[in-house]
């Protein structure tokens, strides 16, 4: 047996281009189930990790999966939002934390994320340089932003407007950095935190100019009970300063202000069955339990994997009938060695048995190129291609 | 003809062969051929000496007649047996050399202790083979592929593998078939050389009528029996 592996080498050896496409192949379709379930575990993981951190979710009556994805992980902004209102109605009833999220805008291509102080410690996020937020139009970035944006604390970002088009419209906000969080591997790596009111002012909703009572004729057009009418000449101030703190304000009721979503955090498991009991009814909100949620979704992922893996093992087919046909195709060129092995006197059995060990000795290389894959990917890949995905969504 | 007084080391006796898809067959009423003779077998293309090699190393089995080689009635072996009994008694080589590109010179020399588990790889084979690599001119050659030496080296690599497991008896199809005349003489030297050296037996198929007089024995394949087309 050792002749025939030996011989089998030198022979692989010798083509070693045509046994290394046929190993590298051999080794991709070994490893592609490996990777497949890896980056589908992952993406599995990823999304029932954060969604199991979150006990219940506040929002909007709708789809349940809209809201999530938005408020858990900052994506799409389509669901209907509630009110500050909802929130505070629910802090009222001492049942539960509320921590109100508010999603939508982007700043330099990094969601905005409005919410409340108590977020940060309900995901456990540490500062890795600077402070948290202590005054309107302040922000905290998310380790992945920062380094994308080569920010830190000190430097200043922009919102980005909602359209470029409307000069009417609202303007960018500029927002001065006061802190960086540490990589939590999630979705708020990627977010620019904001107070709430802050978000409501990136919006439009709240602004700040220049004191009216004391403008001139210049700029005041009319004065009439109260209402002071200003022309464009007014000054508006893009960015929230201690300065200019003071003139910023909102119009109207901001219990009115919308909040995409709230992070419902019950104060213990009877309180959260009760919580759940007094919105089983509720007809414009909804009361959801994110794990819940992703679960069905990730069945429906792995419904997806289990298609994909009849399109791997196609692929599987096709390269083994590729491989076969080569090792054929090698063999038939290789006729007259065959021929010499049998006039010197070699069984059938023994060049069997080389041409085997040419078969086994690729196999073998496959299977280690795409174990040792597999370990890495078992030891790093969830990490990888958390970040992958995070990326790429 | 010579050395009948010494022990044959091959004998056919009244042989009939028949390839089974037909169209040829050779008719062998008796040939002897003594131990430590060299032979050439002559006749025209066609007159079955090749076929002849292949009876006498079991490579083809007779229909009928008894194919004595080395003291072995070989047309009594199984398939197995031939096999076995090839590798270990008898060396070839041929016309077109038959090395294999993806070994170097000593590991061709060593080639057929690749394919046998009754020949074993041991030191001493090594050095057998380094042994004989030099006697052949072939000691500086070693590490080379066959497609980095020349149409004598080839041929003396494939004299060295076919004298490698020390057989009694080597089979020779038209070794100097592919070489030029001075290369050619070279390589018959060595050869004739190195069986005297060994005492082996050499049955050499030829076309070279100008060869014939180094043979001490002359096998005209058409004499021996009736070939028919």
């Amino acid at each position: 047996m050792r002749d025939s592996i030996y011989l089998a080498w030198r022979y692989l050896r010798h083509h070693r281009t045509k046994t290394l496409l046929l190993v590298l192949s051999l080794s991709v379709f070994l490893g592609l189930p490996l990777i497949m379930r890896a980056m589908s575990r992952a993406t599995q993981q990823s999304l029932l990790s954060r969604a199991e951190a979150t006990p219940l979710l506040l929002g909007k009556k709708g789809s349940s999966l809209d809201l999530v994805v938005e408020a858990l992980y900052f994506q799409l902004k389509g669901a209907e939002p509630i009110t500050k209102a909802d929130v505070d109605g629910l802090q009222a009833m001492d049942l539960a934390l509320g921590i109100p999220i508010r999603t939508g805008l982007m700043a330099r291509g990094f969601p905005l994320v409005g919410t409340s102080l108590d977020y940060f410690p309900f995901r456990k996020l540490r500062m890795t340089e600077g402070r948290g937020l202590a005054m309107m139009g302040e922000c905290i970035l998310g380790a992945e932003a920062a380094e994308a944006l080569g920010l830190g604390p000190g430097d200043a970002l922009l919102t980005s407007p909602s359209t470029l088009f409307d000069l009417a419209g609202v303007y960018p906000l500029k927002l001065h950095v006061v802190g960086i969080l540490e990589p939590s591997f999630g979705p708020d790596d990627e977010a620019v935190f904001v107070d709430l009111r802050t978000a409501w002012v990136a919006e439009g909703m709240g602004h700040g100019h220049q004191d009216l009572s004391s403008a001139g004729p210049d700029v005041v057009l009319k004065r009439k009970e109260g209402t002071v009418t200003a022309n464009a000449k007014l000054i508006q101030y893009n960015e929230i300063t201690e300065a200019n703190i003071e003139s910023f304000h909102f119009h109207g009721d901001p219990s009115s202000y919308p909040v995409s979503a709230a992070i419902v955090v019950p104060h213990d498991e009877k309180s959260g069955v009760l919580l759940r009991g007094r919105f089983v009814d509720a007809e414009t909100r909804q009361l959801v339990r994110p794990a819940q949620v992703v679960d069905s979704l990730n069945k429906q992922i792995f419904r997806f994997e289990r298609i994909l893996e009849i399109v791997v093992w196609t692929v599987g087919l096709a390269t083994a009938v590729m491989f076969v046909l080569v090792m054929v195709l090698s063999w038939r060129l290789r006729a007259e060695e065959l021929r010499t092995m049998t006039r010197l006197g070699c069984s059938r059995w023994k060049a069997a048995q080389i041409m085997g060990s040419e078969i086994a000795l690729m196999v073998g290389a496959s299977v280690l190129i795409a174990g040792v894959f597999g370990i890495v990917m078992a030891q790093y890949g969830e990490t990888w291609l958390q970040t992958l995905i995070l990326r790429g969504s | 003809m010579l050395g009948y007084s010494r022990q044959p080391v091959i004998s056919l006796r009244g042989v009939c062969f028949e390839y089974a898809h037909g169209g040829f067959s050779l008719n062998v009423g008796e040939l002897t051929v003594a131990s430590g003779t060299r032979a050439a077998a002559i006749g025209p293309s066609g007159s079955g000496k090749t076929t002849l090699l292949n009876l006498i190393s079991g490579i083809e089995r007779p229909g009928s007649g008894e194919v004595s080689t080395a003291g072995v009635r070989v047309d009594r072996l199984s398939s197995a047996g031939r096999r076995s009994f090839r590798i270990t008694t008898i060396g070839f080589v041929f016309q077109e050399f038959l090395l294999l590109e993806y070994l170097d010179v000593l590991d061709n020399i060593l080639y057929p202790y690749r394919l046998h588990p009754e020949l074993r790889l041991d030191a001493s084979v090594r050095s057998r083979a380094r042994q004989l690599a030099s006697d052949l001119g072939l000691a500086e050659l070693l590490a080379r592929r066959p497609s980095e030496l020349s149409q004598g080296e080839r041929q003396r690599v494939a004299i060295a593998r076919a004298l490698v497991t020390a057989p009694s008896l080597i089979l020779a199809d038209e070794p100097t078939g592919n070489l030029d005349p001075a290369t050619k003489q070279q390589a018959l030297d060595l050869l004739f050389e190195q069986c005297e050296a060994r005492s082996t037996t050499l049955l050499m198929v030829t076309h070279d009528h100008g060869l014939l007089d180094q043979f001490a024995q002359i096998v005209d394949v058409e004499a021996l029996g009736p070939a028919e087309a």
